[in-house]
């Protein structure tokens, strides 16, 4: 499926800001699962941009601003053509039986531990234990505590901010696709299933439907010996499909802000998002 | 006395060995077997026997001496003897012989050389991980593993510049390994300091035991440092970055930083422009090459490292990944400190150098491995257990008991590790009679040379602990410690770092570029020390005049000091209460240390500035300053301070900032630091003696010779008042002096003249075609000052204040802070707009 992605950030200070120095994870990967046809950044004010690869192979533009500004815009543009290699909802592709030897590879290390945003409490390994306790797959363990997830966690748009951990969510009991991923991600690390953040986009078709479209999204991954990452929304209750754009991976949430900037200058200020997805 | 006079004292006297006792079941650097002394301290031993008790134990406190003119500290968090602490060094040095030093730097080299290779592996292509040298949570789980430093590859893949081991010697005299030093390796500059002190006290023997010198390593620091800059150029610019003054080994890294010859820079005064760091000095931005780093590494940027840094530079890493700054050591390099690590370093290195290690580590176990974690289980009495990586989240350390530390290690193992305890070798140090042994440890430096190897610093940091194990050697514990003497087998190279070999030096008028942030310093400085001088004139002129029998009458004339003082914020409003009151309120304005504007307050704050120009201050301004409050502190016995009292301290600070000013005039070149300094003393006098004749001015009685009397004492002009007029004050006389007088230094119109002159040298004030606010504001001072009459006032019989005089004093009282606020604007506040 062809889709194009438009995202704008735009942040208005109260008083002019100098010397900020920011990164954007904007660039959505190109993998066996999806290939970015063209892609475009902007910067007012304008500005050189350079790109590197993170720790995670994201692809990151880094910025400087260093005269005084009142507004930021940062803008991106791109195309890409997805082509998920899809997983049968009922298929049994690893045992729980594998879970140590993720223990022991190099790639699912960080993906099963703690993070920023992410515990593994003695509750949520409880928890993560009942909802799998009569499943003996770990495709099948994920997509129990999508469900499970998905049923007792309520989408409540601006009930939590960027900055709210997984325990709060757990005890609050609603969020936002960012929070319900991490609680996702921290139920499956807690028994041991390495799971990974995705921020990316979904494309819900010319009609506004599914939760999370037309803004930023968010999901998790989480890996199959022997077949690899595989993606879970919790906050849609689905597998991810052709209809999602992976833009960057990581622990969590603060690995991968699509925009992260320091500067000099006042606290006051607001910022606007504008994404559209369209197919093509 | 002559050496002759020495051995005669001497004669008959036991050796200064003669008492000492040796400890069983450790091994003893001074005697072998038998209690003969070992070979290469012989020369030592016969050396100090000629000294003899009494001469060692003067020789002991000249150190101590040497020590606190130096001004070497260290700071110790939550000290109760206050921020700082003098550094403790012994007399005795730590002697090795040549050969076996040699077999030591040989060992350490090969350890440094693995440690870079495993860290350029970490941070590159993470084969050891593939291969299963590694297992992965040793480096992922660790905190220290920065994952933005990934894929970055050093200057000649160079990550660990500076390497620093802790070793100590077991019972059957091997060297064992007790701790890494790879994030910031410091002591270096305290080695430093004691090889000075300690060459000084005992230089006989300094010379006749052929001791190695160090600072050849610190030349090669140079040379390593330099062969980072990625420009072409002859000067690279190296700055060493520090986290600011309350760091514990702020004082060396202020020596150092002297010593090698680099700016002393913190984040603020360093900014990222087009990847590329830049300096923020008085006169633009300048490049910087190559940053020798003291601030630990995940603080260094908060953009892509810790996001609540306020120490760091935004945008760091990408100027290092962009490759137009080098960082030393490298950003992550603190990874390999974990003691997790020692396990496997036999093992790499076989695999990786294909060689032995030739020096083990102290026995360590780390618990993330499933046959060490029972181990540790079975045996958690008999061994130390330490986290296994330095920021580990809650832990509590002592406070834990043993049934904690199981839960603990149960659910997170990796995080412990386990090491076995050393008992340390023994060494002998004066405790001002004898020789008596301590356990001792010793930290020896590397530092990495462009091809690839390390070289070794001839000596070290020495330290002594009073139990054994391998935690007390931290800085923090605050113990003592030693110099090392490395003796040399053949002929010693001399060298110093202040002739350079070769190459031909562009002569300077100049130095470096001042930090604006030094800058800015200068010019507090000196207005602390000019408000602490104006202040103790004003409060001693009152003092003096103070009887507490005569309250009442005297109380108009010692008004316009008392209103001064209130004005500036330094004395309660409106106490002209009873007689008690008014002393009391007059002794607490020079002692109370919680009163900023107290003397004492003024002292401390001016020492606190000095503090931050440290390592751009000369020993003998830093003494000077640092006695300010020794003079306005009350008695340590807690006896109540009398009037008297106060007087005679007034009297030694006035004489204390005096030198203070003559030594900052005669010592200091007249560059940028000396100019901001000199600026922010003149406005400080100008504000003073402004806002203390508007006072008297306003007082009922402005024409009563006491009261001028007060005026010119205050402005230290009555001897020159005397000189020229034969007569009792007269107002227009004195006001003219303290005014108008362009040769008095403390007249107002000097003080203006003198910034007007300053102002003409600074950087950027003559680009602009019109005059910048600073200019205007001082032009504008300048003229109405110099239009004055004061002979007006003698017209006048009552309401001085408001004839001309007083109307220009006003203008002047409420320009000055005008003209303080745009210097630190243009200069200080650093706008970004570059201009370099």
């Amino acid at each position: 499926m062809k889709l194009s992605v438009f995202h704008r950030t735009t942040y208005e200070y109260a008083s002019p800001v100098k010397e900020s120095f920011n990164e954007a994870r904007l660039r959505p990967v190109s993998n066996e699962h999806q290939t970015c046809e063209s892609f475009d950044l902007k910067v007012v004010p304008a500005a050189r941009i350079s790109q590197y690869a993170d720790f995670h192979a994201n692809v990151l533009h880094y910025f400087e601003l260093p005269e005084p500004h009142r507004t930021l815009v940062v803008e991106s543009s791109s195309v890409v053509t997805t082509r998920p290699i899809l997983i049968d909802i009922n298929a049994t592709p690893a045992s729980m039986e594998l879970r140590p030897q993720c223990q022991r590879m190099e790639r699912c290390f960080d993906f099963l531990q703690e993070c920023t945003y992410i515990e593994k409490s003695p509750e949520a390994w409880r928890l993560a234990l009942d909802i799998t306790a009569d499943v003996s797959d770990m495709w099948q363990a994920g997509i129990a505590i999508m469900r499970y997830v998905h049923a007792n966690f309520a989408y409540v748009p601006n009930s939590t901010s960027v900055h709210t951990h997984m325990r709060d969510v757990l005890r609050e009991r609603m969020g936002v696709c960012q929070d319900l991923a991490h609680v996702m991600i921290g139920l499956c690390r807690a028994i041991g299933i390495p799971a990974l953040y995705v921020s990316g986009y979904l494309y819900n078709g010319p009609r506004d439907q599914l939760l999370g479209s037309q803004a930023s999204h968010a999901w998790c991954e989480v890996f199959l010996p022997g077949t690899g990452w595989r993606g879970l929304d919790p906050t849609n209750n689905q597998i991810t499909d052709e209809r999602y754009i992976k833009l960057a991976v990581g622990s969590d949430y603060a690995d991968v802000p699509p925009v992260r900037g320091h500067y000099k200058g006042t606290t006051e200020r607001t910022m606007t998002v504008e994404v559209i997805v369209e197919a093509c | 006395m002559t050496i002759s006079e020495t051995a005669e004292k001497t004669k008959g006297a036991a050796s200064i060995a003669g008492s000492y006792a040796q400890r069983a079941g450790v091994f003893d650097e001074l005697l072998g077997r038998g209690g003969v002394p070992r070979e290469h301290w012989k020369t030592l031993l016969s050396e100090l026997d000629a000294l003899g008790g009494a001469e060692l134990s003067h020789r002991s406190e000249s150190a101590n001496r040497i020590i606190l003119e130096q001004g070497i500290t260290y700071n110790v968090y939550g000290d109760p003897r206050g921020r700082e602490r003098p550094w403790q060094l012994d007399p005795i040095p730590f002697v090795l012989d040549g050969a076996e030093w040699a077999k030591l730097g040989k060992a350490l080299t090969q350890r440094a050389v693995l440690i870079n290779r495993v860290l350029a592996d970490c941070y590159g292509p993470q084969d050891l991980l593939r291969s299963g040298w590694l297992p992965p949570a040793l480096l992922f789980a660790q905190p220290e593993f920065l994952r933005p430093a990934h894929g970055i590859r050093p200057p000649g893949g160079i990550h660990l510049h500076f390497y620093a081991a802790d070793v100590a010697r077991s019972p059957d005299g091997q060297w064992w390994v007790l701790n890494d030093r790879t994030q910031i390796p410091t002591g270096s500059g305290y080695a430093l300091a004691n090889r000075l002190v300690s060459s000084r006290v005992l230089p006989e023997a300094f010379r006749n035991c052929g001791v190695q010198r160090v600072a050849g390593y610190f030349r090669q620091v140079q040379s390593t440092l330099a062969s980072l800059c990625s420009r072409r150029t002859d000067e690279p610019r190296v700055v060493m970055l520090t986290p600011g003054p309350y760091n514990e080994t702020y004082f060396e890294q202020a020596y150092l930083a002297r010593y090698l010859g680099y700016s002393l820079v913190e984040g603020q005064d360093l900014t990222v422009r087009d990847e590329r760091v830049y300096l923020k000095t008085l006169s633009g931005l300048e490049p910087v090459d190559v940053i020798l780093r003291r601030l630990d590494d995940d603080f260094c940027d908060p953009l892509e490292l810790r996001s609540d840094s306020t120490l760091g530079i935004p945008g760091l890493v990408e100027a290092v990944r962009a490759g137009n700054v080098a960082v030393a050591n490298a950003l992550g390099t603190g990874l390999l400190e974990s003691p997790a690590f020692m396990p496997f370093l036999p093992g790499l290195s076989r695999h990786v150098l294909g060689e032995e290690l030739l020096m083990p580590s102290v026995a360590t176990w780390w618990c993330g491995q499933k046959p060490a974690e029972a181990y540790v289980r079975e045996h958690s009495g008999e061994l130390e257990l330490r986290p296994a990586f330095r920021r580990h989240r809650g832990f509590a350390g002592a406070a834990w008991d043993a049934k904690d530390l199981e839960r603990q290690i149960r659910f997170a193992p990796h995080l412990w590790t386990a090491q076995e305890r050393v008992a340390l070798s023994t060494s002998p140090c004066w405790d001002g009679a004898h020789l008596s042994p301590h356990p001792t440890a010793l930290r020896v430096y590397l530092v990495a040379t462009p091809d690839g190897g390390y070289t070794v610093m001839p000596g070290g940091l020495a330290r002594l602990g009073a139990e054994s194990s391998a935690q007390f050697v931290t800085m923090q514990g605050g113990g003592a410690s030693k110099d090392t003497w490395v003796l040399s087998d053949g002929p010693v190279e001399e060298t110093t770092l202040i002739h350079p070999a070769g190459g031909v030096v562009e002569l300077r008028r100049v130095g470096n570029n001042l930090p604006s942030r030094l800058a800015d310093n200068y010019f507090w400085l000196g207005r602390y020390a000019e408000r602490a001088d104006a202040t103790g004139r004003l409060l001693r002129s009152a003092l003096l005049r103070f009887n507490p029998e005569s309250a009442g009458s005297e109380a108009p004339l010692i008004a316009p000091l008392l209103e001064t003082l209130s004005a500036q914020g330094q004395f309660p409003d409106g106490c002209g209460g009873t007689a008690d009151e008014l002393e009391a309120a007059l002794l607490a304005a020079v002692y109370d240390p919680s009163n900023p504007g107290s003397l004492r307050g003024l002292a401390d704050k001016a020492e606190q500035l000095a503090m931050l120009v440290r390592d751009r201050t000369s020993n003998d301004v830093w003494r000077a300053l640092s006695g300010f409050n020794e003079c306005v502190s009350a008695s340590p016995d807690g006896t109540e301070p009398l009037a008297t009292d106060a007087i005679a301290g007034i009297n030694r600070l006035l004489l204390q900032v005096a030198s203070f000013y003559g030594l900052s005039r005669e010592n200091m070149t007249r560059a940028q630091g000396w100019r901001f300094l000199d600026m922010g003393m003149r406005i400080e006098r100008a504000l003073y003696l402004a806002t203390f004749l508007s006072h008297a001015l306003r007082a009922e009685m402005a024409d009563n010779p006491s009261v001028l009397e007060a005026v010119l004492e205050v402005a230290d002009s009555t001897i020159t008042y005397r000189s020229r007029y034969s007569l009792l004050p007269n107002l227009a006389a004195v006001y003219d002096l303290v005014l108008l007088d362009d040769t008095n230094p403390r007249s107002l119109l000097f003080q203006l003249l003198q910034l007007e002159k300053h102002f003409a040298r600074l950087p950027r004030e003559k680009q602009s075609a019109l005059p910048t606010e600073a200019q205007r504001l001082l032009v504008g001072s300048v003229a109405s000052v110099r239009l004055l009459d004061p002979r007006e006032l003698s017209e006048r019989n009552a309401g001085w204040h408001a004839g001309q005089t007083g109307v220009v004093l006003r203008d002047i009282l409420q320009n000055l802070p005008r003209l303080s606020d745009a210097i630190a604007a243009s200069y200080f506040a650093h706008s970004s707009i570059s201009r370099a």
